[in-house]
C-alpha cells in the first residue's frame, strides 16, 4: 500500500482517500503542509472563509523507530498573520497518522449551519459523528470522556476548545499527551480557529489494522537511527541527565534572564531576580514534592524526555507539562513569578485551547492597557475566564495580542506580522530578533533553531566571533525548516550539531524510508525549497519586506538593565531572503 | 566581585548563599584574578565543565577581563542549549 492523502471536505461530510501524488512522496512535516497549502490555498483568502484548508502531516520518519521523532505539522492560512502557517507538535496522534500510511489530512470546505463534528478515522474508513455535546466544554474532561467513549489503546485525539469557537486567532490545535491529557499542541498562529470554522471539533484516529510505515531500505535506515541514537546518549544537553531531562525547556529560565535578555512586564525589562522562583531546576524540585512525573516523554521513542506532568500537591489534577516558552509567557511577562499560578493559567490555556505564548503576550498588552495590574495572577485568570464565558472582553482578549493591544490603546505590542514575540527580547539577542522579524511564521523562536551554519556548510565557514547576522539566521532558518520536514524534534538538533555523525544519521535515516541517496549537503537546499514556496504564498497574501520588521519599540526603548536597542538595519534584514 | 554558579556547577563549592535553590552566589575578592578563566581556576572547574559564561549580562569567553563588582556567570555543559550562534562572544586579546 502506497501512502495515502486523506481528503475530508467538510462542506458535504465526505472523504476520501487519495494515493499519494509522485510529487509528494519524498516531502513530510512542514514540508508537505507548506507545499499543499501553498497549492490549494488562494493566498488571498479569508483564513477562516470556505476556501482556506487545514493540513495535518506527520513527518518523514515519524511512526518508525527513529528515536524522539513523533512530531507532527499542521499547516494553512493563519488568522493571526494573515499569511502561510506551521505549527507543529510533539503526540502519539503522529506516530498513529503515519503508521497507517496517512501522509496527510486535508480538512476543507465548512459545514453548512452551526452544527459540530468529530471525525473518526480508521485504517480504511472516515465517520462524521455530531458533537455538539462538547461544544462550550472544557478540554481536560471531553478528552477523558473521549478516551472512554473510543477506547484507549489505539486511539489519539486532536481538538479544538471554547477559543476555537470564539475563532479567536490565539486557539491552537490540542493533541493529547500520553496521559490523554489535551497539552500538546501546534498552538501558534490560530490554526484551531481555521478547524473550527470548518465545522471540525475533533479528530479521532485508530490504528487498529494499520501496516506501519514504509521502509524502502531497512539497512541503511537501521544504521542512520543508530548514528541518531547514540549521538543523543552521548550528548551533555540531550542524554539522560543532561539538562532537557533534569529541568524540561524552562531550564532556559535562568539563562536568558542571566543573558538579560527574559522579557519582564511586557517587554519593558529583560531580567528580574524573581525567575529563579519559576526556573526549570525550581520546577523540577516542586514536581518532585508534589508528586508528578519528571523525565517524561511526549510521545513514545523519545530519548531526551523534556516532558513532564505538572500536578498539584498528592498528584493530584495533572496539567501535563510547562514549557519554558508558556512559564515566562504567563509568568515573568505577566510579572508573574510563582510556578503554582502560571502552572493554573497553563491549565485553562489548555482547557480552552489557547497558544500559550500569545495568551501571555496578549494578558500582558491588556495589564499595560490597565485591564489589571502587572503580577495581578488572579486577575490573568479572570482574564482567560472571559473568554470561556465568551464575553465581549473574552473574544477581544482571544484574538491576540496586537487585536487586544490596539483594543486597549497600547504601543508597545511586541508582535511580527501579529504574532505575538516568544520568550527572547532581540535586543538582548539581536541574532533571534532577525529571525523573529523574518521568517514567514511571524515571531517565532522555533524558526531559526540549532544546528551550526559551519556543520550545514551553506554559505561559507562562520567565524562564531564574528557573526553575520542575516547569514546565520538565514542559515538556521534553512536548517530548521528541513528539521520540520523529517519529524525529528528539534531538540535533537543539540546533539547533531556537536556529533557530525548524528547529523550523517538523520540523513541516513530519511534515505532508509524514502529509498533516495541524499546527502547532508542536501538538507539546507530542502530548507530553502520550503521557506521558498512559504515566502512566495506570502508575496501573493500581500506581505512586503515592510512587513519583515520588529515593532518599533525596541529600535527606540533601552531595554533595561543592559540598556540595549535593536540597532540591526533594515538592509541587513531585508538581505535575509 | 559575585560569581553566581548554576546547576551541577553548585556541587564545586561548599559554601555559598542558595537563591531559590537554582544558583549560589559567591563572593570573591582576590586580587590576582584578571579574567573568568582565573576564577574557574580558583573554583576547580576545568574549562570542559562549562557551556555557557555571562560577565554582566555578556555573553563572554574564558579570555574576558573582569574586575570587582563584576558579576559572572557560569552555566555547566549540560546545560548548554543557548541559541549561542546568535551571540557575539565576548573576550579580550
Amino acid at each position: 500500500m502506497v501512502k495515502r492523502i486523506l481528503r475530508i471536505d467538510m462542506t458535504n461530510l465526505k472523504a476520501e482517500f487519495e494515493d499519494l501524488p509522485e510529487e509528494y512522496n519524498t516531502l513530510g512535516g512542514r514540508g508537505l503542509t507548506s507545499t499543499i497549502v501553498a497549492k490549494e490555498v488562494p493566498p488571498t483568502c479569508n483564513p477562516l472563509g470556505i476556501h482556506n484548508k487545514l493540513v495535518f502531516a506527520p513527518g518523514i520518519v515519524t511512526g518508525t523507530t527513529a528515536p524522539t521523532s513523533g512530531r507532527i505539522s499542521v499547516g494553512g492560512k493563519s488568522p493571526l498573520t494573515g499569511g502561510i502557517k506551521e505549527a507543529n507538535a510533539g503526540t502519539n496522534f503522529a506516530q498513529r497518522l503515519a503508521r497507517m500510511r496517512i501522509a496527510a489530512i486535508i480538512v476543507e470546505g465548512k459545514v453548512q449551519g452551526n452544527d459540530y463534528y468529530l471525525v473518526k478515522i480508521t485504517n480504511d474508513n472516515v465517520e462524521f459523528i455530531k458533537t455538539d455535546i462538547w461544544v462550550g466544554k472544557g478540554l481536560y474532561n471531553t478528552y477523558k470522556e473521549l478516551f472512554k467513549e473510543f477506547g484507549d489503546k489505539k486511539i489519539s485525539i486532536c481538538g479544538v476548545g471554547i477559543a476555537a469557537e470564539l475563532r479567536g486567532a490565539m486557539a491552537g490545535v490540542s493533541f493529547n499527551d500520553p496521559e490523554g491529557l489535551p497539552s500538546r499542541y501546534a498552538g501558534r498562529g490560530g490554526l484551531g480557529a481555521v478547524m473550527a470554522s470548518k465545522g471540525l471539533k475533533f479528530i479521532v484516529i485508530d490504528e487498529t489494522g494499520a501496516p506501519g510505515v514504509e521502509i524502502a531500505d531497512q539497512e541503511v535506515f537501521e544504521a542512520g537511527i543508530t548514528k541518531v541514537r547514540d549521538a543523543l546518549l552521548a550528548h551533555d544537553v540531550t542524554k539522560k541527565g543532561g539538562a532537557l531531562n533534569l529541568y524540561g525547556t524552562s531550564v532556559l529560565v535562568n539563562i536568558i534572564n542571566e543573558a538579560q535578555g527574559l522579557p519582564q512586564n511586557n517587554f519593558s525589562s529583560g531580567q528580574d531576580k524573581r525567575a529563579e522562583k519559576i526556573s526549570g531546576e525550581a520546577k523540577a524540585e516542586a514536581i518532585k514534592k508534589n508528586g508528578g512525573v519528571r523525565p517524561h516523554f511526549c510521545s513514545p521513542g523519545c530519548i531526551i524526555q523534556c516532558s513532564e506532568v505538572w500536578t498539584k500537591p498528592g498528584g493530584k489534577d495533572p496539567v501535563g507539562v510547562l514549557e519554558y516558552e508558556s512559564v515566562w509567557a504567563l509568568g515573568a511577562n505577566c510579572g508573574i513569578y510563582d510556578l503554582n499560578i502560571i502552572a493554573e493559567l497553563n491549565r485553562a490555556c489548555n482547557d480552552l485551547g489557547l497558544d500559550t505564548i500569545e495568551t501571555g503576550d496578549t494578558i500582558a498588552v491588556a495589564m499595560e492597557g490597565g485591564v489589571i495590574k502587572f503580577g495581578d495572577g488572579k486577575g490573568a485568570l479572570g482574564l482567560i475566564e472571559e473568554i470561556r464565558k465568551k464575553t465581549p472582553l473574552g473574544r477581544i482578549l482571544a484574538n491576540g495580542t496586537q487585536f487586544t493591544g490596539k483594543a486597549f490603546g497600547v504601543t508597545r505590542i511586541p508582535v511580527v506580522k501579529g504574532q505575538g514575540l516568544p520568550a527572547y527580547d532581540p535586543r538582548a539577542i539581536k541574532g533571534i530578533g532577525v529571525t523573529f522579524a523574518t521568517t514567514p511564521m511571524g515571531a517565532d523562536h522555533t524558526a531559526g533553531y540549532a544546528i551550526a551554519p559551519e556543520i550545514m556548510g551553506v554559505g561559507g565557514k562562520v567565524d562564531p566571533r564574528d557573526p553575520k547576522k542575516a547569514e546565520i539566521s538565514r542559515n538556521l532558518q534553512l536548517a530548521t525548516a528541513a528539521l520540520d520536514a523529517t519529524g525529528y524534534c528539534l531538540f535533537i538538533a543539540f546533539a547533531i550539531l556537536d556529533i557530525p555523525e548524528g547529523l550523517q544519521g538523520v540523513v541516513e535515516s530519511l534515505n532508509g524510508v524514502l529509498g533516495t541517496s541524499l546527502t547532508v549537503d542536501d538538507v539546507p537546499l530542502i530548507g530553502k525549497q520550503i521557506i521558498d514556496i512559504e515566502r512566495e504564498f506570502n508575496k501573493a497574501a500581500g506581505f512586503t519586506s515592510a512587513h519583515d520588521r520588529l515593532p518599533e519599540f525596541f529600535k527606540d526603548e533601552q531595554l533595561p538593565p543592559s540598556n540595549e536597542v535593536f540597532n540591526v538595519s533594515d538592509d541587513e534584514l531585508d538581505s535575509v531572503f | 566581585m559575585k560569581v553566581k554558579l548554576f546547576g551541577d556547577l553548585r556541587e564545586k563549592v561548599e559554601r555559598g548563599e542558595v537563591i531559590g535553590g537554582s544558583s549560589i552566589i559567591l563572593t570573591i575578592n582576590d586580587p590576582k584574578i584578571e579574567t573568568v578563566f582565573d576564577i574557574v581556576q580558583k573554583l576547580s572547574i576545568e574549562e570542559t565543565e562549562i557551556s555557557h559564561i555571562f560577565v554582566n549580562g555578556k555573553y563572554s569567553g574564558l579570555k574576558k577581563k573582569v574586575k570587582n563588582n563584576d558579576l559572572v556567570a557560569l552555566f555547566p555543559r549540560n546545560m548548554g542549549l543557548l541559541y549561542k550562534w546568535y551571540f557575539n562572544r565576548d573576550e579580550d586579546e
